[in-house]
């Protein structure tokens, strides 16, 4: 029983993602999903049912939230422990143990469980969630749809009577949702009180009681599931929500209207290979893996990309997409392979001055104190004219003095296009550029890389994001086990392919 | 008995807290200056106990790369540079190598603890030892803050490769800066959700801690640590009773 009323809160030297006004309540089994756009106050929520607000994040607080009796706002956050258990959007940073062992028993450790008893409970987590095969392993040579199965295990392992899921999908291939999907109906039938935060909301329409539509830090609308089920795509993508059935994924309403240049050539690629040297060596010994009978990581012989189009490259998880990324823009060392491009050979290090990656985490990719200097960074003479007029062509032109670090997700996204740009790249690779966008900004990403492939650019995106595909690609590009398995263009007919590999993967 | 237990049977196995009383000893020998050839052929020796505990544990590779490195230090030490040696060069490499020379068993045998340890272990054995939880759980934030770092800046190297700007464009205050402020951002990114995440599993609470893992001394286990205990007291015997 969780019951917020006329809760207001306002974060700490910050405008935005606080809650107005919001009273809600939730009874003991229901299963509640909270919907809409990022920054309108979906994870307050959840925060103030967790207790982390105003026990962790600090701002201004009015009305009361109450769970199974106990006034959050006077419980000491390690009292709840118990009672809520929350499972968040990174599984990269909300494990505490090195092992997954000792992530299980972290929680019961803490609250001073008996042995016996901590790992009775163990055991009945690796049992219900079938987790045996990751027992006794690192956690950083997990995916992320395992580390993401050992967070939920984590959490079950105290026994909480109210789950909160605050976007747990945003890093997971579909394989790993339908995964997540199947913890979520068990807890259900456990008679859990759960409430999920999300943006992919297909998985999950058909196991909610409820849906809370929130903008603005208020709750706007609220369905009973059956009536959001009945709902049609176009009324969602009228709210900016995604797709909520597995079919709206795969809708290529804005395909026709496309223009591709069919004289503009194309880029080729020959003699990918690579492998993953797992054993350790006294010294690093280069490899030039071209055995072509050997068991390779990657094993790409030859492709060739359509200059000017957007091409989608998915597959399952752990099939090579990432591997094949970094072996085209030479961040591998041990993979040999050349790019072809208007009878010129590209190798080795000369790969790079031809490509770009933008990473999952861009974070990375950005090393100075000013979005202008950033674009300069990349270009050989510094040339300021050039520099605005590129982020002009990217909205980023009041941003020129800002730091890179103090802008959003989207916009970080952009300025690492920006030194794309600036360095004449020809060919842009993504990797996953959409994973835990709503959907106006994976609208806006779709539509980034549409005006790109106009203006030239030859696009390659590594994405398990369908809706994005469907939006934006000409090609597909399929790869498993570290091979080109297919390679097709992407309309009316082939559609079908690509929503089978996807709906195959949920298992 | 759980999975957990099965990778202890299978290999060499000592109690976290042995390897800490075998770092503690290390660091107190190497912090004393070496002056007679006892005190060098002990400090000498104690070397060679951690690497043989890493090859027990499987990292012969590890064992091998440290042996190498400590030896060579060693041997330019006392054979190719003297106190007479000039130049950029040799100062730089008589630097290096004297550090190497103090430091590497206490450098082995670190790495060897953090390396062979799981954190639960580990917190088991500051428990055992009545250390406050504050130290404890701190000191595992470390021991897992390492893979991380590792991770995050293997990415943002890669990162920097891309761009072609490894060298800073021959600047080192650019080097430096390059790789440390993304990776302080995303460290301190990581590890504020790290600590929402573990809060809101109970770390902190009021009562006292448990563990799984249950420890107990073994038999080799107490043989270590009274070998150890012999080497620091002969050390110090050596070195400050003039007799010996």
């Amino acid at each position: 029983m969780i019951r917020i009323q006329n809760v207001t809160f306002q974060y700490k030297g910050s405008e935005q993602g606080g809650v107005r006004d919001i009273s809600l309540s939730v009874h003991e089994g229901e299963t509640i999903l909270l919907c809409g756009s990022s920054g309108s106050g979906k994870t307050t929520v959840m925060r103030l049912i967790n207790g982390l607000i105003p026990h962790y994040y600090k701002g201004e607080l009015s009305g009361s939230v109450m769970v199974d009796g106990m006034d959050i706002g006077n419980t000491e956050l390690y009292d709840l422990a118990g009672i809520v258990g929350t499972v968040f959007q990174n599984p990269r940073s909300q494990f505490f143990s090195v092992d997954t062992d000792g992530e299980i028993v972290f929680g019961p450790e803490n609250i001073g469980l008996q042995p016996e008893e901590i790992r009775r409970r163990k055991d009945l987590v690796t049992e219900e969630m079938a987790l045996s095969s990751l027992l006794n392993r690192s956690l950083f040579e997990l995916s992320g749809g395992e580390k993401q199965r050992i967070a939920c295990a984590s959490v079950a392992a105290l026994l909480p009577k109210n789950v909160l899921l605050d976007e747990p999908s945003s890093n997971l291939d579909w394989k790993a949702i339908g995964n997540l999907r199947r913890v979520i109906q068990r807890w259900k039938e456990q008679g859990k009180t759960i409430l999920i935060s999300e943006h992919r909301l297909w998985y999950v329409q058909d196991l909610v009681d409820r849906v809370l539509f929130i903008r603005n830090g208020q709750i706007e609308q609220e369905w009973s599931g059956t009536a959001f089920r009945a709902m049609d795509g176009a009324a969602l993508q009228r709210m900016e929500l995604r797709a909520s059935t597995v079919e709206q994924n795969f809708s290529l309403t804005q395909h026709e209207n496309r223009e591709t240049n069919p004289t503009a050539g194309e880029i080729c690629f020959k003699d990918f290979y690579f492998n993953y040297e797992k054993k350790q060596r006294l010294f690093h010994r280069k490899n030039t893996q071209n055995d072509p009978d050997g068991h390779l990581t990657l094993r790409v012989p030859d492709f060739c990309l359509r200059r000017g189009c957007v091409t989608g490259l998915i597959g399952s998880n752990g099939a090579g997409k990432t591997t094949l990324l970094r072996c085209i823009c030479g961040l591998e060392k041990g993979c040999g392979g050349r790019i072809e491009l208007n009878g010129q050979r590209y190798i080795g290090k000369k790969k790079l001055s031809l490509c770009y990656l933008v990473m999952q985490d861009v974070n990375h990719q950005l090393f100075t104190d000013s979005v202008e200097g950033e674009v300069l960074l990349s270009m050989d003479r510094q040339d300021s004219k050039a520099v605005s007029e590129i982020l002009a062509s990217l909205n980023l032109a009041d941003y020129a003095g800002t730091h890179p670090m103090a802008l959003s997700g989207g916009q970080k996204q952009r300025v690492a296009i920006a030194s794309a740009m600036a360095a004449k790249a020809e060919l842009l690779l993504f990797d996953e550029p959409t994973s835990g966008l709503d959907y106006v900004h994976m609208c806006s990403v779709a539509k980034l890389l549409r005006n790109l492939a106009e203006a030239g650019k030859t696009i390659l995106v590594s994405t398990h994001d369908p809706e994005l595909l469907s939006l934006c690609a000409d090609d597909i590009l399929h790869i498993e086990g570290g091979q080109i398995t297919e390679h097709y263009d992407l309309n009316k007919d082939t559609i079908g392919k690509l929503g089978a590999f996807f709906t195959e993967q949920i298992g | 008995m759980d999975a957990g237990m099965d990778r202890s049977r299978t290999k060499l196995h000592l109690d976290p807290r042995t390897k800490l009383f075998m770092v503690f000893v290390v660091s107190v020998i190497v912090l004393m200056t070496a002056t007679t050839p006892l005190t060098w052929a002990l400090r000498i020796g104690i070397t060679f106990v951690p690497l043989a505990l890493l090859v027990a544990e499987g990292r012969v590779v590890s064992a091998l790369r440290f042996g190498v490195l400590y030896a060579v230090a060693l041997v330019l030490l006392r054979f190719f540079i003297s106190a007479e040696s000039t130049g950029l060069l040799m100062s730089l490499l008589i630097g290096y190598c004297a550090i190497v020379a103090q430091f590497m068993p206490v450098i082995i045998m670190a790495w060897y603890l953090i390396r062979t340890t799981q954190i639960g272990e580990f917190m088991s054995a500051m428990q055992k030892m009545h250390v406050p939880d504050g130290i404890s759980i701190s000191l595992a934030v470390v021991m897992r803050f390492f893979p991380t770092f590792k991770e995050e800046y293997a990415a943002i190297r890669d990162a920097m490769r891309m761009r072609g700007i490894m060298l800073g464009g021959g600047s080192i205050v650019k080097m430096v800066e390059y790789r440390m402020v993304p990776l302080l951002f995303s460290c301190v990114n990581i590890g504020d959700e790290l600590s929402a995440a573990a809060i809101t599993r109970g770390l902190g609470a009021n009562v006292k801690r448990t563990s799984v893992i249950e420890l107990k001394l073994t038999v080799t286990d107490k043989l270590l640590m009274l070998c150890f205990a012999c080497l620091a007291a002969l050390f110090v015997a050596a070195k400050y009773w003039k007799a010996l």
